[in-house]
């Protein structure tokens, strides 16, 4: 191949590249601007001092402040818990057989691609009957329904093999301990691609966290951001596009150490 | 073996409460007319939140909104994923440079993209300034009922191609190598090999494009509630943003719970195509 051939798919891909990373980069220059208006010339891209002001004022006893540590707690519950109930439940699917396995398997299957609107108002008349509106366990309690993570653990143990767990049983192990001491040791990989993939659906979920909040007090990040947007006369770009950065530097992290458990998730159907 | 399968029952315990529960709730609910406002009034009507339904304009404006999306963003997407896929199947170094940049938006939240566009698609902002520099008017992105829809459909476009390339990329991973190297041996050009083996190779990943593009479509709703509220003059009323505003502004419950069921017919009637097309081993299943 000449030089040219080989060349163009680089040059083809970095336009790609390009156009798919520099509305983010954007957000990220206009946030660490001064001011409340948009940057639109060149020369502001580069020329404008930079200014953490607009970070300043979300820890500043704004509201900003509130909806980032509303959105870590919820995360910070709700994807742990879902990790040990998939690794538990995942585990029971994969060496056990019991009385509805198939139809559970085939429920929770269906659940995947069930557009997760149709849950939403009895969820909001349950909460709202149970007295939980408005609180965390709302906010945390939808998110360990999600069967992504149950399904892909028992696919994870059926292939792993069993011998190691028979080998505990005999040495008088319980079925609890061999569960914390050896199973969930063993399940790095696994729990890696539920937790990443349990995380982003969290840290992200708007639908159900905006109809199940009503105080401004216990919005999430995403909600919160997208109703301040919503006070429509005067935009502060600066302060609004500072709280996207934040929302976004979490998922950045994530990215950044588990890429590949984030494709594998979407391989699988994680419906991310 | 048999071994008591307890740790299946907290899982169980969970979904059953939060997701079947709610699932055969709303099938209840959409038979009935329920305000919670107003508990006095609430009794069974059989089929006639459905009835409304399907005689009510703004359903079908709904479902028609939604036809457009996919028309208009489903064929860019996917030639645009294909053609991504196909660059990084073919380079040697920086792949996974390539492939992260391209895939990271697909990995954000919703809400941050729709405001990052929201800003570019402001009257004074960054879109409208490369306008006026090029000396073009100004465009009005989201308020123009013509364009705000066109709008949203670009920054989806933006959103979800890097995601779909992924996908076709993996199925490239799985093409036949000798029947690839066979072909070039043969002299075949290029463009044979692509279109008689490769495309070929790729129809079940294709397809499931296609449809997942479909299903999602469905299901917008977070890009209209940031960029437009279904305005302007309803020009980008969703099927969700209706059912939401039915819910939780006019609190007709059981309207919304019928809406919601209709949602869901709409998108098993295409997983059934999915099946049809794909036969029952592919269905579901990408790579």
């Amino acid at each position: 191949m000449s030089r040219a051939a080989r060349a163009w798919p680089y040059a083809a891909l970095s336009v790609v590249a390009l156009v798919s990373l520099v509305p983010l980069l954007y957000m990220a220059r206009v946030s660490l601007s001064p001011g409340g208006d948009l940057p639109v010339a060149p020369a502001d891209w580069f020329g404008r001092p930079f200014s953490l002001e607009h970070y300043r004022d979300l820890w500043g006893g704004g509201p900003m402040a509130r909806f980032t540590v509303n959105s870590l707690v919820v995360t910070c519950v709700a994807v742990p818990i879902q990790i040990l109930l998939a690794a538990a439940a995942g585990h029971a699917l994969a060496r056990s057989r019991f009385l509805g396995k198939g139809l559970l398997l085939a429920l929770a299957t269906a659940f995947l691609v069930l557009p997760r609107q149709v849950t939403l108002i009895p969820l909001y008349l349950l909460m709202s009957w149970l007295g939980l509106l408005d609180t965390y366990a709302a906010l945390i309690l939808p998110h360990l329904a999600d069967p992504f993570g149950v399904l892909f653990m028992a696919h994870y143990y059926q292939t792993m093999p069993a011998e190691l767990e028979e080998a505990a049983r005999t040495d008088g192990l319980t079925g609890r301990a061999i569960f914390w001491r050896i199973l969930l040791p063993l399940s790095g990989p696994g729990i890696a691609v539920v937790g990443v993939n349990g995380f982003l659906t969290t840290w992200n979920a708007f639908l159900h966290p905006l109809v199940l909040t009503t105080s401004e007090s216990m919005r999430t990040l995403p909600v919160g951001l997208a109703l301040f947007a919503q006070s429509e006369f005067s935009v502060d770009w600066g302060a609004l596009l500072a709280g996207s950065t934040v929302a976004t530097l979490p998922v950045v992290v994530a990215f950044a150490f588990f890429q590949r458990q984030i494709v594998e998730g979407v391989l699988q159907g994680s419906g991310r | 073996m048999r071994r008591p399968a307890t740790g299946v029952l907290p899982w169980v315990a969970c979904f059953g409460l939060f997701g079947l529960l709610p699932l055969l709730a709303a099938l209840v609910l959409s038979f009935q007319a329920y305000n919670p406002l107003r508990p006095d009034l609430v009794r069974w009507i059989g089929l006639e939140n459905y009835g409304r339904a399907l005689a009510s304009p703004s359903f079908w404006h709904a479902l028609r909104t939604t036809a457009i999306f996919v028309a208009g963003t489903l064929p860019v997407t996917l030639t645009l994923a294909y053609l991504v896929a196909g660059l990084l199947s073919r380079i040697r170094r920086a792949e996974g440079f390539f492939r992260a940049a391209i895939f990271f938006p697909a990995t954000l939240s919703m809400v941050v993209i729709s405001l990052v566009f929201k800003s570019l698609y402001a009257e004074e902002g960054l879109l409208n300034a490369w306008l006026a520099a090029a000396g073009l008017g100004r465009v009005h992105w989201l308020q123009d009922p013509a364009l705000a829809l066109p709008s949203i459909m670009l920054m989806d476009i933006w959103a979800s191609a890097g995601y779909y390339a992924i996908l076709i990329l993996a199925g490239r991973k799985t093409l036949p190598r000798e029947q690839l190297d066979a072909a070039r041996l043969e002299g075949l050009s290029a463009w044979t090999v692509e279109r008689r083996i490769v495309l070929p190779h790729l129809k079940p990943v294709l397809l499931f494009v296609v449809l997942l593009n479909t299903i999602r479509s469905f299901q917008i709703f977070i890009e209209v509630f940031v960029l437009t509220r279904g305005g302007p003059l309803e020009s980008t009323l969703t099927l969700v943003y209706h059912l939401y505003e039915r819910a939780f502004y006019h609190f007709e419950m059981g309207y919304a719970s019928a809406l919601a069921y209709l949602l869901l017919a709409l998108v098993g009637i295409v997983l059934l195509i999915q099946r049809r097309l794909l036969g029952r081993s592919a269905a579901g299943n990408p790579a």
